[in-house]
């Protein structure tokens, strides 16, 4: 079908802001937009119960002028997400999704009015970089790429225009960092706290790997590395079975046995 | 604690692990096959020291004590006192193994012999030495003598009191070890592959600029140098021979594999800031 040619309308201070997608990143963006005077309302979410400045709702508000779809570990969640949101908007409202883990192209094919979507890079704690990766896709024309321009910069952030790729640029260096931290790891090579500290004070990284990999989730490492592999058909993006066991059970390694169990 | 260190090889890092030890109060037996080696080593070691009087880091009275206790010698067999040598020579396995056959022959039974190898491995050089449970890696990151990190490289043959040796070394220069297992590119080298491989690829693949990439690994991710400013500042051609030899060590592991961009930079003479040009342009007053 033919994508429409309708334009996507600029956002306004104070516009309203629906925010969908998974924890923490959806929190995270929810307090970027409401201490930037945006009107953010977040998906409503059962496993999130206190909300502080920012409102819940399972339906997306009459007026929102600006979308955020937040998903990069369940893909078929972002789909279900991002037709939602492309039925209750009006074709002017623009969508901004993350395109990490899936091209924002890709994800463009999932709905209807295809010119409203753009890519963007998100992984949890990097919110507050002021420098953010924007990609539009195939069918983004100008007016909403500009659209997403001013919102970043109303954050405080200036937009980099990369290409649409899976795994951008930010995520895949830094979790291939990781990647390579794990694999180390599981050789034996050294300790967690020793490959952190190998790391900041030898090349002066801002974070150690495996601080990293906590701050991150290791979820959202590994859905980096498993799409990378993926799109790229790869053995270099191979995740490390330790990095895979970790973010399946959420416990760290070298725990001993727990005793009389 | 230990009094007596010796040093081989009065390069860059050579000089800088002289002077770290120096400057913590030991005494050092610093060694070079010839005495203009020696000479600038040392005149090198004085402006350095005077580097650090003007930034406060060392006290102006401390500097002619430093400096006599760093001593200039030709001779392998002035090592004989010594409770630790730290080579710091060519990285070349053949010499180095050499070497450690020599050091065994003019050192205590005692004497720990630590190689400051960055890309070889440990075990190899260690392996020639009658006792290898002596043997170990201690690997200084340039400039030695300010930079707190110290790899420390057991093999399989190291024994405890030599880990336990170069621990509380380090300890006394006011270094901070961790203990690696000896294995290519230990930590460091190892882990920071991907920052400069990966970037290297989204540029190959044109997902973005190198000057974009740059800025989103530091705005974005808060590294303080992007990878192409430091592939710059390294040499590109140095960058290169270290992922070859990661890639060769791990017989052909794709995570280490190294980029066409990076031969044809070095191809062309790009080598970074100390040609004036690599990723990036320099101005010739700005070296």
């Amino acid at each position: 079908m033919a994508p429409s040619a309708s334009k996507t309308s600029t956002v306004k201070k104070k516009a309203a802001v629906y925010i969908t997608g998974e924890s923490p990143l959806v929190e995270e963006y929810a307090e970027l937009g409401s201490s930037h005077g945006y009107t953010v309302v977040v998906q409503w979410n059962e496993d999130r119960k206190r909300d502080t400045v920012y409102r819940r709702s399972a339906i997306v508000p009459a007026g929102t002028s600006l979308a955020l779809e937040l998903t990069n570990t369940d893909l078929e969640r972002k789909k279900k997400n991002l037709q939602k949101l492309d039925r209750a908007l009006p074709p002017t409202a623009a969508i901004i999704s993350s395109s990490v883990t899936v091209s924002a192209s890709e994800q463009a094919t999932w709905i209807n009015h295809r010119h409203r979507l753009s890519g963007c890079s998100v992984l949890p704690s990097f919110s507050a970089g002021s420098v953010i990766e924007v990609a539009p896709t195939v069918y983004t024309p100008v007016e909403t790429m500009e659209v997403v321009r001013r919102f970043f910069a109303s954050l405080g952030k200036t937009c980099e225009f990369v290409e649409d790729r899976v795994g951008m640029v930010l995520p895949r260096v830094v979790c291939q960092i990781i990647n390579e931290a794990c694999f180390a790891l599981q050789e034996g090579v050294s300790t967690p706290a020793e490959l952190d500290t190998a790391m900041t004070l030898g090349v002066n990284y801002p974070h150690g790997p495996i601080e990293w990999a906590e701050a991150i989730g290791l979820r959202q490492v590994e859905a980096v590395l498993v799409a990378l592999q993926k799109d790229l058909g790869e053995d270099r993006y191979r995740v490390a079975p330790l990095l895979r066991q970790m973010a399946m059970t959420g416990e760290w390694w070298n725990k001993k046995p727990q005793e009389g169990s | 604690m230990i009094k007596h260190v010796g040093v081989v090889g009065a390069g860059t890092m050579g000089a800088g692990i002289a002077l770290a030890a120096a400057r913590s109060g030991l005494d050092v037996i610093l060694y070079d096959v010839n005495d203009t080696v020696l000479r600038q080593a040392l005149e090198r070691i004085k402006t350095d020291l005077k580097q650090g009087v003007a930034k406060g880091k060392v006290p102006a009275d401390e500097v002619s004590s430093i400096v006599t206790r760093i001593h200039p010698r030709t001779n392998l067999s002035d090592f004989h006192a010594c409770e630790l040598v730290v080579e710091a020579i060519i990285e070349d396995l053949r010499v180095k193994k050499d070497l450690f056959k020599h050091l065994e022959t003019h050192t205590k039974t005692s004497t720990v012999l630590a190689t400051n190898t960055s890309s070889l491995s440990v075990t190899a050089i260690t392996s020639v030495l009658r006792k290898p449970e002596r043997g170990i890696g201690l690997h200084f990151f340039n400039p030695a003598h300010i930079m707190k990190l110290v790899e420390i490289v057991r093999t399989r043959a190291t024994s405890e009191s030599t880990v336990a040796f170069a621990r509380s070394f380090l300890h006394d220069i006011g270094k901070q070890p961790v203990l690696v297992r000896d294995t290519p590119g230990f930590i460091v080298n190892r882990v920071a592959r991907p920052f400069y491989g990966e970037a290297l690829r989204l540029l190959g693949e044109q997902v973005a600029t190198h000057e974009q990439i740059d800025r989103i690994l530091k705005q974005g991710a808060g590294f303080a140098m992007g990878p192409f400013e430091l592939m710059d500042l390294i040499g590109i051609d140095v960058n290169f021979a270290v992922t070859q030899s990661m890639y060769d060590q791990f017989f052909g592991e794709p995570r280490y594999r190294p980029h066409p961009i990076q031969k044809q930079m070095v191809d062309a003479g790009r080598l970074g800031k100390k040609t004036g040009a690599g990723f990036y342009t320099y101005n010739d007053n700005t070296k």
